[in-house]
């Protein structure tokens, strides 16, 4: 219940906050761009409408995230409104699932706008049979961002806002080179093979939610996809939310 | 929670100690779990050809790395860069020097882009002199695209008109293999049988004009499979196999300025 209280105060504040109007028009206007650009394709248009939409979506909800995501914590402590919250009996981990949660809505609110906007382009194009794969990808890119926002939840209970941005930017870049080093690691000797397996199974493993290239060519993907970055996010964003809790309990705010 | 503390007090725990260890517990618990699911989705789902050959080969896969988790967006990019690219050169000085690199990177960062197969392709060949770049760059859409039709029919198209010399035993092999996929063009099967025609395959023309003779639902193209067929087995009967095989002409697309 306490969650649920959080998550909806953080949810108004994200939603009231400039940042996201802002990151909301920027996407109107690179879908208006995606038009501009479309006649210089050469026929593609439609593929760079999709691309270039979806990507929308990541980036800018990533911007979000780096702007209010990580100072959602800090925030809180330099106006000391922190101390009336967890001066009542509310876990800290509640605390920190509900801002998570919060944001992580507000996301989800964010990129349902957008590719509801991509998907109306796409209609008025005749291309109203790719929906279902821009919904796909939206959804996906909800997960993903799910997951890096769990990642700046952690960051912004440890660091200062800027620093919770670099730290969550770099995991960020990590996790979207997740196979790559996997892949990098199966060609290395034993011993470095392992530790840079090991350096891919703790960055988020990204390119799982990435269906922007299938969504672009017309297509669906399987629910075994669907299934597995699904299951994915959640644990892991479970597991670095659990991680948040454990350092945020041995802070001491005395 | 509160159990959890009552508990711990009874082994003399401190509760927010508790509550740290248990977070850690969970944390290691959701962790595994995730490793797992992040290492099965790996190894089960289809994904986008990695970086084998990292930091060793300068090529368009270094791209991949720095579009960040984006590389269609920049293939998008590449796409528009491509176009502009042989529309400048087109229009002033024919010189393309650098099309095979632009449109290696392009097919690089978005490898089930068939349609910059089939430009960069015929744009290699035909106004880039370069028709071994060009079928270079259309085999890499055929082995990067293994089932879809249309690419394998245009990798036909393009050795059935090459320029320099028509290979119709190649094209036909193409074709042949357009015309076993779903999204093949329904011209593939008759163009298979005609090429291997022509390049004197008369036993695999004849097989394929019988497959047309029996799928097509197109009357016109089940009687010319019929006529095709009695010409073959006439040619094969009579040791004449010039009976049923046609002098093509050279093909109308040509190299500028090669004799």
């Amino acid at each position: 219940m306490n969650t649920l209280l959080i998550a909806r105060n953080t949810f108004r504040e994200a939603t009231r906050d400039r940042v996201l109007a802002g990151v909301l028009a920027a996407g109107l206007v690179l879908l208006a761009a995606t038009q501009v650009l479309s006649p210089l394709a050469l026929g593609e248009g439609r593929r760079l409408t999709v691309d270039l939409g979806l990507s929308g979506v990541s980036i800018l909800g990533l911007m979000v995230v780096l702007l209010v995501g990580t100072s959602l914590v800090a925030k809180e402590l330099e106006r000391r409104t922190i101390f009336n919250l967890l001066s009542r009996p509310i876990a800290r981990s509640s605390y920190l699932v509900g801002k998570w949660l919060g944001l992580s809505s507000a996301l989800w609110v964010l990129a349902g706008f957008m590719s509801l906007a991509l998907c109306l382009v796409l209609a008025t194009h005749g291309a109203g049979s790719f929906a279902p794969g821009v919904a796909e990808a939206a959804y996906l890119t909800g997960l993903e961002l799910m997951v890096v926002t769990a990642l700046a939840v952690l960051f912004s209970a440890l660091s200062t806002p800027v620093l919770s941005a670099l730290y969550t930017l770099g995991f960020y870049l990590v996790g979207q080179w997740s196979y790559d080093l996997r892949s990098f690691g199966e060609h290395l000797p034993t011993v470095a093979g392992r530790l840079v397996g090991m350096i891919a199974d703790l960055a988020p493993n990204l390119p799982l939610f990435n269906a922007r290239a299938i969504a672009a060519g017309g297509h669906l993907t399987s629910l075994h996809h669907l299934g597995f970055a699904t299951l994915y996010a959640l644990l892991y964003a479970g597991c670095v939310l659990s991680l948040a809790t454990a350092a945020f309990e041995s802070r001491d705010f005395k | 929670m509160r159990r959890l503390e009552v508990v711990a007090a009874r082994f003399g725990v401190a509760p927010w100690r508790a509550r740290f260890l248990s977070a850690w517990a969970l944390a290691l618990l959701l962790g595994g779990g995730a490793c797992c699911v992040a290492g099965a989705a790996y190894r089960r789902l289809p994904r986008p050809e990695p970086l084998e050959e990292l930091s060793y080969y300068p090529s368009g896969r270094h791209l991949r790395l720095v579009a960040i988790g984006h590389p269609e967006t920049a293939a998008d990019l590449a796409w528009l860069r491509a176009v502009q690219y042989y529309g400048e050169h087109r229009e002033t000085d024919m010189r393309f020097a650098r099309m095979r690199h632009v449109f290696d990177i392009l097919t690089t960062l978005a490898p089930d882009f068939v349609p910059a197969y089939v430009f960069g392709g015929f744009a290699l060949a035909q106004e880039g002199r370069d028709v071994d770049g060009g079928a270079r760059l259309m085999l890499k859409g055929v082995e990067a695209n293994p089932m879809s039709g249309l690419m394998a029919f245009e990798l036909g198209f393009f050795y059935y008109v090459r320029p320099g010399g028509r290979d119709l035993a190649r094209a036909g092999e193409y074709f042949e293999q357009a015309s076993r996929q779903a999204d093949a063009p329904p011209q593939a099967a008759r163009m298979a049988a005609f090429a291997h025609q022509n390049a004197g395959n008369l036993a695999v023309a004849y097989e394929l004009w019988r497959a047309v003779l029996d799928r097509s639902p197109n009357r016109y193209l089940r009687e010319m499979a019929e006529r095709q067929m009695k010409l073959i087995r006439r040619a094969l009967t009579q040791g004449r196999l010039e009976l049923a095989i046609k002098r093509l002409g050279v093909p109308q697309i040509v190299v500028r300025g090669r004799p």
